[in-house]
Order: C-alpha cells, then structure tokens, then sequence
C-alpha cells in the first residue's frame, strides 16, 4: 500500500514538472532543458528557509515559489531572444551553472553531502505525517496546479502562447510582444516546477543536487515528448507512464546495477520512436514537426 | 607556471577542437545539432580498449580499426536516425531531441557492458619532455601534433579540393547541391564519417592521457559545441580556435579559482557570447531571413 501510494505521490509531483514544461514546450514552442534546474531551486530556497531561519512551511513554500520566479527573470531575458538550438543550448548551460552552483557552494547548501532531517511540513499546526496524508496532500496541490495550468492553456494568454509556436512572425505582426509573452511563459514554467521541488524535499525529507540534475532535465522533456505536449492530457499520460515503467522492471527482477541503465535506454529508444512515429506522443495536441 | 596553465589549457583545447571540428561539420553541412556526436566520443574509447587493452591488439592496429568502426558508426547513425526524419521535413527541433535519444541509448549500453567505472588505458608514468620551462607528456605531445596535422589535411580537403568545395556549398544552401545534380547524401556520409573520425581521434588520445568512463561524451560534445559557437558558425577555423580559447580558459580558471567551477565557466562564456555576439569571433552578422533555419 505504501509503496502504491509512493508511486502516486512520485507520479503528483512530476505531473506539476511535466504540465509547466509543456506551457513552454508544448504552447509557446521552446525546448527548455533547465527544467531540473527550477525545480532544484525551489526544493533548495523552501528547505534552507525552513532549516535555517526557522520560517514556517506555508510562507517558506511561497517564498520558494516567488524566489524562483524572480531568478527565471535573469535566465530568460537574456536568452529568450535566442531562437532555435541557440536556446536550447543556452538553457541547457543554465542547467548546468545551477547545478554547478548547488554542488559547489558548499557554505549555502552543503553541496554533495545534501541537506538531511528536513521536516516535514506543518499546514496549520497539522503536521503531514504519515504517507496516505502527504499523498492527498500532494494531490490537492497537483489538482490546483493542473487547473491552473488548464486555465492558463486556455485563457487568451494561451492562445497567444500558441500563436507564437505556430508563426512567431505572423503573432508579432499582430502587435504582440513576441519575447514578453515568452518571458511570462518561462516564469510561471519555472515557478510551477519550484512547487514540484517544495513537495519532493518535503517528502524525501533529504535534498543532494544528483536529484536536479541534466538527465533530470532531460527526463522532465521525456515525459512530455512520449505523453505528447500542447493539452493536458499528454503531459499527464506521460508522467503516468514514465513514472510507472521503471516499476515494470523492478518486477521483471532485473539486477539493480544494471536496471538504471535499462531504464535510460528504454526512455531513449522511446524518445526516438515516438519522434519518427508518433511526433504528437501518446496524448499530445500538438505535432512536433 | 602561468605558461605552464597555457599549454596545458592549449593541449585540451587541441581536443576540444577535434571534437568541435567534427561537430562543427557536421552542424554546418547538415544543420542538425548532433548531440549523438559524444556517444561516439565515449565509444571510440572503449573500442579502442577493448583492441588494445583486452584483446592486445598493437597500439595502431587498435587505433585504424577502432577510427574505421567509428567513422562507419557516423554513416549509421545519420543513415537510421537522421535521415528519416529529414525525409519527412522534421524540424532541427527533433533531429536534436532524437540524437539526444541516441546519446542516452548508446552511453547506458556502454555502461551496461563495460561498467561505470574509470578504465585506465595506459597504466604507468607518462614519459615527459621539457620544452623551455614547460612540462609535457607523451601523450600531450602526440595531442598537439594530432591537432596541427588534422587541422592542416581538413584545411586542404575543405578549400583546395574539388570535394571540399561541395560541403562548403552544401553548408551555403542544401538545395542548390541536388539541382547541381549531386547527392547530397553522398556529401552527408563523407560529413559524417570525417566528423566522426575526428572525435575518435580526441577521444583516443584524452583517454590514453587520462582513462575513460562511460559519461566523458557529454562534456566533449557540450565543450565542442559552446566551442562553434563562440568561434563562430559557418567556417571551420571558428570552430578550433573557439576550442583553443575554451581550452585556456577552463585552465586559467583552475588556476584562479579551481577546477569544480569549469563546467559553469564553460556556459558562462557561451552565454555572455550568445549576448553580446551571438555570430561568434570569426562569424559574419547575418539578416535575420538568413538565420531563419
């Protein structure tokens, strides 16, 4: 039951991860792979908050939100202009400076040896103690996350956002300030994935940078490129399937040292076979072309 | 001892520079950002560690044979993964995602067969030679004469040959290439093969200097990417000096600062060039008709 209800956890947080790449991804037409990167930055800013200056988990879980909302700022105003490979690559160095960063700066966030004991969060005086509890926990946070996200998809803002993915050129010449709509894109993308990181640290109770780290970029652009990307059903399809693949093998009892690697490379053969078959994924509105 | 960073900073910039070369070719001639490109990296090394240090092959025997499956893997991998999709009219979008595919593929097998751990290829001290104050291996040495001489037999192949000047036009406009009736996907498996064979090249020689594990590839291939593009894109000569600039860089920064930092070093400096000159150091500014690709 717990290890059921682990799954459905894992499966809430990424949900959040998968939904707000896809507003870059799948609604504007940018690749981000500094996904992990936001998603580490809320898990680090909500937890030092919490340990070190003894905030509550309520404000910490809001400052960690806005924090990482502010730092997209720095990343995506310089690179947004960039079009293309030069974007990817541009996010992608960023993943790698933060990561770089949250190794490193061992004084702020204790670098590889991580950040043990994290407590558990407190809403209210409820402490969310057992696994059950942090699954409904998570899950109201997801639900509100998915509606919000639906909205947004679906809100004039959304269709802009669209317009954009489909001729950058055409929605200018309608008078939309083509890089100020990316740059809110980004920053609601980065802010949704700083919840993600406010549960799992809560839930692990322990943070160490491997967790946020390029493949875990990578891995985030997986699920919405095999559930498929412009709805939500595809990111939801995909997080769902990639997070319970893993467990497949798990049961085919396939030696630990390698079952990591197994997974990868079922996750790559799977990237390449979609984008030649099936470039909309398993649920996705939007073809990548 | 600062001379001493330059020529070490120098010498990796030597394999930076194949890499990038390589990458380079492929990226201008094909536009497809070919991350694949670092799983090739890391495979040179093992197939040459598994001719020479399991199956004791003599040292050039494992090195031709291991540089000839290599630039074949090349062909395969554009033949099977790219081509496909630039028959459908992909964008440069999937290509890039798709080789991501095949990196992440192709660097697990590895580590399933072979292990994560370091494998050292040349056991031992490296034999040195003083030139002036500096200090160099064998190994060092032999990277930089490597470098000078690849780099001079592609200056030949790309500006002074008849074949050269089809990749050079490929580069210019893919189109015009069928209409002079050529293939282009002739041009794609020469592009590809020389690409490929140039990282092995690197690859070979920083993994007889300091061994191999199964991860080197994301590094070479992301050092030799920032590489074009600070160089510029479009020429070759962008593409080395790029890698020598890198080079140095990421080796002074160890000096001042220390070697954990290289890696953000690395996409800083790509990052403040994508700002502030974004067509490179040798890279012509371009309309923005011609660099809607």
């Amino acid at each position: 039951m717990n290890y059921l209800l682990h799954i459905l956890i894992m499966i809430n947080i990424y949900m959040i991860l998968a939904l707000s790449l896809n507003l870059l991804v799948g609604y504007t037409g940018m690749l981000s792979l500094s996904h992990a990167a936001f998603y580490g930055i809320g898990a680090y800013i909500s937890t030092l908050l919490i340990m070190q200056k003894g905030i509550g988990f309520i404000p910490a879980f809001l400052l960690a939100i806005a924090g990482t909302t502010l730092l997209s700022f720095i990343i995506s105003i310089p690179s947004l202009r960039l079009k293309g490979d030069y974007f990817v690559l541009a996010s992608l160095g960023f993943q790698i400076i933060i990561f770089t960063i949250l190794y490193n700066w061992v004084g702020l966030t204790r670098g590889p040896y991580g950040i043990p004991g994290i407590p558990r969060p407190n809403l209210f005086g409820i402490e969310i103690d057992s696994i059950l509890s942090y699954f409904i926990f998570s899950g109201i946070i997801a639900a509100f996350c998915i509606i919000f996200l639906y909205l947004i998809g679906d809100s004039p803002f959304g269709r802009v956002l669209k317009a954009i993915r489909e001729d950058e050129i055409a929605a200018a010449a309608l008078g939309k300030n083509i890089v100020r709509f990316k740059i809110i894109a980004f920053a609601i993308a980065a802010g949704f994935a700083s919840v993600s990181g406010v549960l799992f640290a809560g839930y692990m109770r322990y943070i160490d940078p491997t967790s946020f780290t390029l493949m875990e970029s990578i891995f985030i652009v997986s699920i919405i490129i095999i559930g498929g990307t412009g709805n939500i059903s595809g990111p939801l399809v995909g997080t769902a399937l990639m997070i319970i693949l893993p467990e497949i093998l798990r049961f085919l009892r396939i030696p630990d040292a390698i079952a990591a690697n197994m997974r990868q490379i079922i996750y790559g053969l799977l990237i390449i076979v979609i984008l030649r078959h099936k470039p909309q994924g398993f649920s996705g509105e939007y073809r990548f072309e | 001892m600062l001379i001493q960073l330059l020529a070490n900073g120098i010498i990796s910039g030597c394999t930076y520079a194949l890499v990038a070369l390589g990458f380079g070719l492929i990226y201008n001639t094909t536009r497809t950002f070919h991350f694949a490109h670092g799983a090739i990296y890391t495979l040179s090394v093992y197939l040459f560690y598994t001719f020479f240090n399991l199956w004791k092959f003599p040292l050039l025997a494992a090195f031709i044979l291991a540089l000839i499956l290599i630039a074949m893997l090349g062909i395969l991998v554009d033949q099977i993964l790219y081509i496909p999709l630039v028959k459908r009219g992909s964008s440069l979008l999937i290509q890039m995602l798709s080789s991501l595919g095949f990196y992440i593929v192709l660097v697990n097998l590895i580590a399933m067969i072979y292990g994560n751990e370091t494998k050292v290829l040349s056991p031992g001290i490296q034999p040195t030679y003083n030139i002036g104050s500096v200090i160099l291996t064998r190994i060092q040495v032999a990277t930089g004469i490597t470098f000078v001489l690849l780099f001079v037999g592609l200056a030949i192949i790309l500006k002074k040959t008849n074949l050269g000047k089809l990749i050079r036009a490929m580069r210019d406009n893919p189109q015009l290439i069928s209409v002079l009736g050529i293939n282009p996907r002739k041009i794609r498996l020469l592009v590809f093969s020389i690409g490929s064979a140039l990282a092995a090249f690197a690859a070979i020689l920083m993994g007889l200097d300091v061994g191999v594990d199964p991860n080197i590839g994301m590094a070479a291939i992301l050092n030799g990417a920032v590489a074009v593009i600070i160089g510029g894109i479009g020429n070759f000569e962008g593409a080395a000096l790029g890698a020598l600039l890198l080079g140095i860089l990421q080796s002074l920064a160890i000096w001042k600062i220390s070697s954990r930092w290289q890696e953000a070093i690395t996409f800083l400096v790509l990052i403040l060039f994508l700002l502030f000159r974004p067509e490179g150091i040798l890279g012509k500014r371009r309309r923005i008709e011609e660099t809607a690709i």
